[in-house]
C-alpha cells in the first residue's frame, strides 16, 4: 500500500509533513466555520422550544459534539494519511531480509510446458514467495529479458507486490542475466541481508553464468518441465534482379527435441502460402535451407512451423525483403535499339548512361563508377585492368581475349553450355543463330560458358577487381536480340558483374533468433560464478497486516461510526 | 341551486366545481338532519312560532290567545302555551387569517375558507343572516348577507382573504367584537389553528361573553402533525419572526408531537366543558367530507 508506486519510491517526509499540516489546518478551519442551519418556517415556534433539555445542557452537549466531530475528522484524516503513505512499508527494517524477486520474461518463458505458461508459473512462484515473507522483510519485484525493469519499490505489502508481479509480461527478447544481476546488486546496495530470488528456466549462455554479483545471496526458483521445441532461428530473403517479383530466401531451423522430428514449414507472402516443405530433423540438428525463386510480390515473407510445440514464439519468423539496389550501367557504342530495350527492361532501379563508340577509351576510364560497362561492338584501345565489363564482339589487339580470325555461322554446342553459371541463369541459347563470331582464345582461368565445337562464344573472366564477360559475336549479327534470352543475359551480366549472384541466405539473414531462447530444456541447477545456486522453496504463507492496513481500517471504522451516529441521531 | 357562473375573482379557491359541491352538500345535510332542521341554530326565544316549547302560569295581562284551554278544562289550571319562535339567526363565520394559517401543504387557510364558505352556504340556505368577517390585522368588511343567492358575494369576499395577519387569534377576536355593532345573539364559527401564546381558550370565552354561541374548528397541517425535519435547523415563527436554533432528534420531535396533541386536547376539553362544539381538522382533508361529518356528528344542528 502507499503512493510510492506513483513516484517510484517512498514519499519524502517533508512532503508528507506538509500535506499533513495543510490538510489538518484546513480541517480545523472548516470545522470552525459556523454551521449554516436549514431554516424551517413554523406556525407556532413555542411548540418547539425547550424540547431537548435546558439551554445550558444543550450548549454543553453541542460544544462537546463539536470537539468530538473535530477529533473524529482529524482521526479519519490521520488514518487515511498513514494508510496511504505507509511509513512502515518503505522503512528499512535491519532485522529483515531485502529481496529482489527477479522474474525472467525472455522468449523461452512463453513456453507452455507449465500450466498456463512458464511465465505464469513464475508468477505463481513469486506470489508464493511474497506470501511467505517475514514481517520485517522488504521485497522489490523486477523482471528481465534484454534489460531489467523494476516493477515495484521495496515493499512489505503483499497486495502491492502481487500487483507488480501481475504486471510482468513476456517479451520476444533473449535474457541478459549479467545485466539483471547487476541491476539487482545496484538496488540492493546498502540494504540488510540482500537476496536475489531468480525465477527462471535457466536458459543462459556459459558467458552469462560466469560471474556472480558479490555480497548477494542468490537463490533459484526453477520453472519449466521439458524441452520439446523446434524453432526458426533465421529467415532471410532478397529479390532477384532479373525478376523483382521473385525472391531468393534462406531459412534456418533447429530442433531441440530429444527425438527425430518431421517439421512442416510454410512460407507465405501477402497472406498466401508460396512454399511448403517438410524438414526431417535429427535431435539437436540445425539446418539451413535455401529457397530459390519464390514468387513473393509482397515486401515481407513469413515462415511458420506448422507443427505445434511448447514454444509458439519461435514457430514464426518474418523478414522484410529489401528493395533492389540501384545500379548504374554505361553503354558504349553506337545506336542499338535491341540493347537499349534490354536495358530498359531492368526497370527504374537501373540507370543507363551512354557514350558513342568513338569514346570507348573514355568508357574504360570511368568504368569504376559503374556496376557494368557494355562495349557494344567497340573495343577500347587498351586492355582493361579493373572494372566490370561486358564486351560484344571485341576485336583488335586490346581485346580481352585474343582473336584469331573470324568464324562464319557458328553453331552453339548445347553440351558445352554452362547453365549453372550466373550469367546463363534461365537463359536458353539452344537454337540461337549467329551469322559471324570472332575466334577467341581464352586465357588461363577464364570460363567458357558457351562455344561452337571448340570455339568459345561466351567467356567469363574473374580476376581480383576485374570481371569481364565476352560475347564473341555481335548480337545484332544473330537472332539473339529477338529472343527472351537476350534481356535475361543482360540482367544476369549485371547481377554477376555486381557480385550480386545467388544469395547465400542463412543465419546471416534477417529475423535471427537466439538459439538459447528456443532451447527450452529447463536447467534444474544453475551454476553462476562457479558455484551452484541453491534452490529456494517458499515457506507457508503468512498473514501480515501492516500499519497501513490498520490505519486504513481505523479510518473506515471511524467513518462508519460517524455515519451511523449521524443517521441514527445518537449525537442529537 | 342551479349552476352559477363565478366571476374571475372567485375562480381560485371557489370554482364551479366547488359550488356544485356546496349544493350537493346542502342536500346531504338536509337529508341527514331531516325536515326539522331550520338552520345552523334554532332560536331559543319563546314567541309566536308554531312549535310548542313549554307552559307557564298565566299572569294577568298575558295574551289570552295563548292560554291553553284544554289544560284549563282538564286540570282547571290556567297556563299559557309558549312557542319557540323561528327567527333568522346571525351566523358569523370567523376565519383566522393570521400568517400561521398560511403554513402547511395544502395551507390551512384554504380549507378554513372552504369550510367557512360551506357553512355560510348552509346558513344562507336556511335564511340565516351570515357574516364572514376575517380575523386579520386590517380586515375588509362585508355586510351580513341573507338568502342563498348571496353566496357569490361571500365567496368573492372570502377569496380575497390572505394569511397576512400577525396578531394572535384572541386579539383578533377581541378586535372583531369591538367592531361588532349588533348585540344580537348568534352563532360564531371560529376557524383557526388556535396557536395563541395567550391561550386560544380566551377567544372562545370572549365570544361567549358577547352572547354568541361559539363553534370551534381547529385546523392542523399534516406536516405539523408529523414533521420530517431532523438535525440542526433554525426554526422561524412565521407570525413573530422569532428564530431559534434547534437540534431535532427523534426524541425531540416526539416531544413536539406530544405537545401539539396536548394543545389540541386541551382545546377540546375546554369546549366540552363549556358545551361548545369543537371540531379538529387536518388541512389535507376534502371539504365536503369534513363539513358533512361536522353536521352528522352533531353540534351544528339545534
Amino acid at each position: 500500500m502507499g503512493f510510492g508506486w506513483l513516484i517510484s519510491g517512498a514519499i519524502p517526509g517533508t512532503v508528507v509533513a506538509a500535506v499533513a499540516v495543510a490538510a489538518g489546518a484546513a480541517i480545523v478551519a472548516l470545522h470552525f466555520v459556523r454551521l449554516r442551519r436549514r431554516e424551517v418556517p413554523v406556525p407556532f415556534a413555542a411548540l418547539w422550544l425547550g424540547l431537548a433539555g435546558t439551554a445550558a445542557s444543550l450548549r454543553r452537549s453541542r460544544r462537546l459534539r463539536h470537539w468530538l466531530a473535530l477529533a473524529l475528522a482529524l482521526g479519519i484524516f490521520a488514518g487515511l494519511l498513514i494508510g496511504a503513505v505507509d511509513p512502515h512499508g518503505a522503512r528499512v527494517d535491519p532485522t529483515g531480509r531485502s529481496w529482489v524477486i527477479l522474474i525472467d520474461r525472455s522468449t523461452s518463458m512463453s513456453a507452455t510446458d507449465e500450466p498456463g505458461s512458464r511465465l505464469e508459473a513464475a508468477r505463481r512462484r513469486a506470489r508464493a514467495l511474497v506470501a511467505s515473507l517475514a514481517p520485517a522483510d522488504r521485497a522489490l519485484v523486477a523482471s528481465f529479458a534484454g534489460e531489467a525493469l523494476a516493477e515495484s519499490a521495496f515493499e512489505a505489502d503483499s497486495g502491492t507486490l502481487d500487483g507488480a508481479i501481475g504486471r510482468v509480461m513476456a517479451t520476444d527478447e533473449a535474457a541478459d542475466l549479467p545485466r539483471a544481476l547487476a541491476f539487482a546488486a545496484a538496488v540492493l546496495h546498502g540494504r540488510p541481508r540482500p537476496t536475489v530470488a531468480l525465477i527462471s528456466d535457466g536458459g543462459f549462455s556459459p558467458d552469462a553464468l560466469r560471474q556472480a554479483p558479490p555480497g548477494i545471496e542468490l537463490r533459484h526458483l526453477p520453472v519449466g518441465r521439458r524441452g520439446e521445441n523446434v524453432g526458426i532461428l533465421a529467415l532471410g530473403a532478397r529479390r532477384v534482379p532479373a525478376d523483382p517479383g521473385v525472391l531468393d530466401a534462406g531459412l534456418t531451423v533447429q530442433s531441440f527435441r530429444t527425438a527425430p522430428a518431421q517439421v512442416p514449414v510454410e512460407i507465405s507472402s501477402g497472406g498466401a502460402v508460396v512454399e511448403r516443405l517438410t524438414l526431417a530433423l535429427a535431435p539437436g540438428e540445425r539446418r539451413s535451407v535455401a529457397l530459390p525463386d519464390l514468387f513473393a510480390p509482397g515486401a515481407r515473407i513469413e515462415a511458420r512451423l506448422a507443427a505445434p510445440d511448447d514454444l509458439a514464439a519461435d514457430d514464426r519468423a518474418a523478414a522484410q525483403v529489401p528493395p533492389l539496389p540501384r545500379r548504374r550501367v554505361l553503354r558504349v557504342g553506337d545506336a542499338d535499339l535491341y540493347l537499349d530495350g534490354a536495358l530498359l527492361s531492368l526497370g527504374p532501379a537501373v540507370t543507363v548512361d551512354r557514350l558513342p563508340g568513338s569514346a570507348a577509351d573514355r568508357g574504360l576510364q570511368v568504368a569504376a563508377e559503374y556496376d557494368l560497362v557494355i562495349f557494344d561492338g567497340v573495343t577500347p584501345s587498351r586492355l582493361p585492368a579493373a572494372g566490370r565489363l561486358l564486351y560484344f564482339d571485341p576485336r583488335g589487339p586490346a581485346s580481352p581475349l585474343a582473336a584469331r580470325g573470324r568464324l562464319r555461322d557458328p553453331v552453339l554446342d548445347p553440351a558445352g553450355l554452362r547453365r549453372d553459371h550466373a550469367l546463363l541463369r534461365h537463359v536458353d541459347l539452344g537454337d540461337v543463330n549467329i551469322a559471324e563470331a570472332g575466334r577467341l582464345t581464352p586465357a588461363a582461368g577464364d570460363t567458357v560458358l558457351a562455344g561452337s565445337f571448340g570455339a568459345p562464344l561466351i567467356v567469363a573472366r574473374e580476376r581480383p577487381g576485374l570481371r569481364v564477360a565476352v560475347l564473341a559475336f555481335d548480337p545484332r549479327r544473330s537472332d539473339l536480340p529477338l529472343r527472351p534470352a537476350f534481356p535475361l543475359l543482360i540482367a544476369n551480366a549485371l547481377t554477376w558483374a555486381a557480385r550480386d549472384g545467388r544469395p547465400a541466405p542463412g543465419p546471416a539473414g534477417e529475423a535471427v533468433r537466439d538459439p538459447r531462447e528456443s532451447d527450452t530444456a529447463p536447467v534444474a541447477t544453475l551454476q553462476v560464478g562457479g558455484h551452484t545456486v541453491p534452490h529456494l522453496e517458499p515457506g507457508p504463507p503468512r498473514r501480515r497486516f501492516g500499519i497501513a492496513v490498520w490505519a486504513a481500517g481505523l479510518a473506515v471504522l471511524l467513518l462508519l461510526l460517524e455515519w451511523v451516529s449521524y443517521h441514527r441521531r445518537w449525537t442529537a | 341551486m342551479t349552476a352559477v357562473a363565478l366571476p374571475d375573482a372567485g375562480a381560485r379557491r371557489f370554482d364551479e366545481r366547488f359550488l356544485r359541491k356546496l349544493e350537493t352538500l346542502e342536500l346531504a345535510i338536509r337529508r341527514a338532519s331531516g325536515a326539522q332542521a331550520r338552520g345552523i341554530r334554532r332560536s331559543r326565544r319563546v314567541g309566536a312560532g308554531l312549535e310548542l316549547a313549554d307552559h307557564r302560569d298565566y299572569v294577568p295581562g298575558d295574551d289570552l290567545r295563548y292560554l291553553d284551554w284544554n289544560l284549563y278544562g282538564r286540570l282547571d289550571r290556567r297556563a299559557l302555551r309558549l312557542f319557540e319562535e323561528d327567527e333568522d339567526v346571525a351566523v358569523d363565520v370567523l376565519v383566522d387569517a393570521s400568517r400561521s394559517m398560511g403554513t402547511g401543504a395544502p395551507s390551512k387557510l384554504d380549507l378554513a375558507l372552504q369550510v367557512g364558505a360551506a357553512l355560510a352556504y348552509v346558513a344562507l340556505a336556511h335564511l340565516d343572516r351570515v357574516a364572514v368577517p376575517p380575523l386579520a390585522d386590517e380586515p375588509a368588511s362585508l355586510p351580513p348577507q341573507r338568502g342563498k343567492n348571496r353566496i357569490l358575494s361571500i365567496l368573492r369576499f372570502l377569496d380575497q382573504t390572505r394569511a397576512e395577519g400577525a396578531q394572535p387569534v384572541s386579539a383578533a377576536v377581541r378586535a372583531f367584537l369591538g367592531r361588532r355593532s349588533s348585540r344580537r345573539r348568534g352563532v360564531a364559527v371560529l376557524i383557526s389553528d388556535f396557536y395563541d401564546p395567550a391561550g386560544a381558550r380566551a377567544a372562545l370565552d370572549l365570544l361567549r361573553g358577547h352572547r354568541l354561541s361559539p363553534i370551534a374548528i381547529q385546523l392542523t397541517a399534516p406536516d405539523e402533525l408529523a414533521p420530517a425535519w431532523r438535525g440542526d435547523v433554525r426554526v422561524r415563527d412565521v407570525e413573530t419572526g422569532e428564530a431559534h436554533d434547534l437540534t431535532l432528534s427523534p426524541a425531540a420531535v416526539e416531544a413536539y408531537v406530544r405537545r401539539l396533541s396536548a394543545l389540541r386536547r386541551e382545546l377540546e376539553a375546554h369546549c366540552r366543558e363549556r358545551g361548545f362544539p369543537c371540531f379538529t381538522l387536518v388541512s389535507d382533508q376534502p371539504v365536503e367530507s369534513v363539513v358533512l361529518r361536522m353536521f352528522r356528528t352533531g353540534g351544528l344542528l339545534g
